[in-house]
């Protein structure tokens, strides 16, 4: 079980907590955890839900102790463009290339950056649904909240990402 | 003459059309409003982009002495 999971909790402590050693303090409490708990594990859940459902209150229990961002509500209207001027009419030639042609070094550490930046309540399902793979239905179950409460917060957490994609390559083009 | 009103209504719906959680009468809905908006073919793309950027970013691999430490730990516990 360890030799399974360790890598992937390890960079699910990073993805939340972001510093190196609250990820490995996130692995180490995990685990003591689930040895701990389960007997009292039930098998119509999924192990693997269980397992990152323990993750995720170990990660947020360790946010008293670390420098998360602030928590605050993600408006929908935040991401509006405010005015015609804003509008993109020509999609950038960031989101038409391949994308080994646009990951690298840099555009990765700025990514794993403005997730670090989002308010913990909106990084929880991102990095669940959109770096680790879980639906919908197997993140609000982790979570314990709706499926349309993971909706929500996944379509502004991915909106925030955008916008922080498009200031690096609006600052990448003028600077 | 093109209706602005639809492009907030598509916004509200890029992700879960992005994921194939739409029905396929909003996912109609919305492929009619694309193919003449601009803006939102935009916003389309670089949504996706962001989502697949997200999918690709690399791992890291625990530091040997924590997954020594960790091993070391959970091997006690089960003795105990």
């Amino acid at each position: 079980m360890v030799a399974r999971y360790e890598r992937v909790l390890y960079n699910f402590g990073l993805k939340m907590c972001g510093e190196a050693q609250d990820a490995e303090d996130v692995v180490q409490d995990t685990f003591l955890n689930v040895f701990r708990y389960l007997k009292g594990f039930r098998y119509e859940t999924k192990f693997k839900n269980w397992l990152y459902r323990i993750a995720t209150s170990t990660c947020i229990k360790k946010k008293r102790k670390s420098k998360f961002a602030p928590d605050r509500e993600l408006s929908l209207d935040d991401f509006l463009p405010q005015d015609e001027a804003a509008v993109e009419n020509q999609t950038p030639a960031w989101a038409r290339l391949p994308l080994d042609q646009v990951l690298n070094e840099e555009l990765g550490r700025t990514l794993k950056t403005a997730i670090l930046e989002l308010p913990e309540k909106y990084r929880v399902v991102l990095v669940l649904r959109d770096i680790e793979g879980f639906s919908t239905e197997e993140s609000a179950q982790i979570l314990n909240l709706s499926p349309a409460n993971i909706k929500v917060r996944l379509h502004r957490a991915r909106l925030f990402l955008r916008e922080k994609l498009e200031t690096y390559y609006s600052d990448y083009k003028h600077g | 003459m093109h209706d602005h009103s639809k492009c907030r209504e598509l916004f509200e719906k890029l992700s879960e059309y992005i994921d194939n959680e739409l029905d396929s009468a909003s996912c109609d809905a919305i492929e009619a409003h694309l193919q003449n908006c601009p803006p939102c073919q935009s916003c389309l793309a670089t949504l996706k982009q962001t989502v697949a950027l997200c999918r690709e970013l690399k791992s890291s691999s625990m530091p040997q002495a924590a997954s020594h430490r960790l091993r070391t730990m959970i091997e006690q516990m089960l003795v105990q």
